[in-house]
């Protein structure tokens, strides 16, 4: 199948700016989203998604058709980008351990929408990182199982694992309020 | 597609079978439809599961954002596009009817000292005299002959 952006990468290339700005408005929100669900911090998702915009800009004229597809590879660049700066800054991910918020406190409490969304969000930071850069992938980002696999440098099944173990603790994190959120969906 | 495939995957997956690998789809869509009870009602759980996880949906990017990422495109020049010949179309008149006008006479001057017959012409040694050559001065030159 045809790669949607190799056209625009052709152009940005030859030095057209006007296909730059296409192809920002096109992946800009997936690539802030990516980061920001990696990192958990709105501020250093829009420093990854430039940097990331920077070497699509020094690798365009290079890009050979036919590779892999932009999009996939545009992932690959800003996963490693988040993967590179939880490592840099310390921040591993782990377990659910005692000294993070407990996402379970609050289970009585109604919930509108955005607070069910961040409660999702504080649970998605709970995940280790490579369970939660699978369950980013194919949930968030749409890839296929391949990409993914592919983008994390795993086989299929290791995602397939990673993506249980994702599910089973995000469960585990929000069991509490599962039956509120749920019972809040259902209602709204 | 048997029992412990589907599970495996449902538990990976969730219950979206769009996003299940490719290869499986059809089969667990078969197998969902006569499975037992339990397993639908595993599935339903699933779904609402998914549902609850699509709330951390993307946010449209901020335009300040979007501007300062495209601001940092390398400023080489452009290529040319269909659009900037019809460009030609949005300059004044006049600008473009000098542009062209141009282009017709330096076209002209060109074709003119270009005709191997007319080498020994005498208007074309003196076009050569005044110019001094060039295609620059052979245009100012033939101007100034049509002047004259």
């Amino acid at each position: 199948m045809r790669d949607p952006d190799e056209e625009l990468v052709l152009r940005i290339g030859a030095g057209d700016k006007r296909a730059a700005g296409e192809l920002v408005r096109r992946h800009l929100p997936k690539m802030v989203g990516l980061a920001r669900r990696m990192l958990g911090d709105a501020t250093e998702a829009e420093d990854i998604a430039q940097e990331v915009f920077l070497r699509v800009w020094r690798h365009a004229a290079a890009w050979k058709p036919g590779q892999a597809k932009f999009e996939t590879w545009m992932h690959r660049v800003a996963m490693n980008l988040c993967l590179d700066r939880l490592r840099r800054g310390g921040r591993h991910g782990g377990e659910v351990s005692p000294e993070t918020p407990d996402v379970r406190a609050s289970a009585t409490r109604a919930l509108d929408d955005r607070q069910r969304r961040d409660k999702v969000r504080d649970a998605l930071q709970l995940l280790p990182e490579r369970q939660r850069a699978a369950l980013v992938l194919c949930y968030y980002q749409d890839r296929t199982n391949i990409e993914a696999a592919e983008i994390i440098g795993v086989s299929v099944d290791a995602l397939e694992s990673l993506l249980s173990r994702a599910r089973r603790t995000l469960k585990s994190a929000l069991s509490a309020e599962r039956a509120d959120l749920l019972s809040g969906l259902e209602t709204g | 597609m048997n029992e412990a495939r589907f599970m495996g995957l449902l538990a990976a997956y969730g219950a979206d079978l769009a996003r299940w690998p490719e290869d499986d789809r059809l089969h667990a869509e078969v197998f969902l439809e006569g499975a037992p009870h339990r397993i639908r009602d595993l599935w339903e759980s699933e779904r609402a599961f998914d549902h609850l996880l699509l709330l951390e949906r993307d946010l449209p990017a901020s335009i300040a954002l979007e501007t300062a990422i495209i601001s940092t495109t390398p400023g080489r020049l452009r290529a040319r596009t269909p659009l900037d010949v019809m460009s030609w179309l949005s300059l004044p008149r006049w600008a473009t009817g000098g542009a062209l006008a141009a282009s017709l006479a330096l076209g002209m001057a060109i074709g003119y000292a270009g005709e191997p017959q007319q080498a020994s012409s005498p208007d074309y040694a003196k076009i050569l005299t005044v110019s001094g050559g060039g295609a620059g001065s052979v245009f100012l030159a033939a101007m100034n002959d049509t002047e004259n």
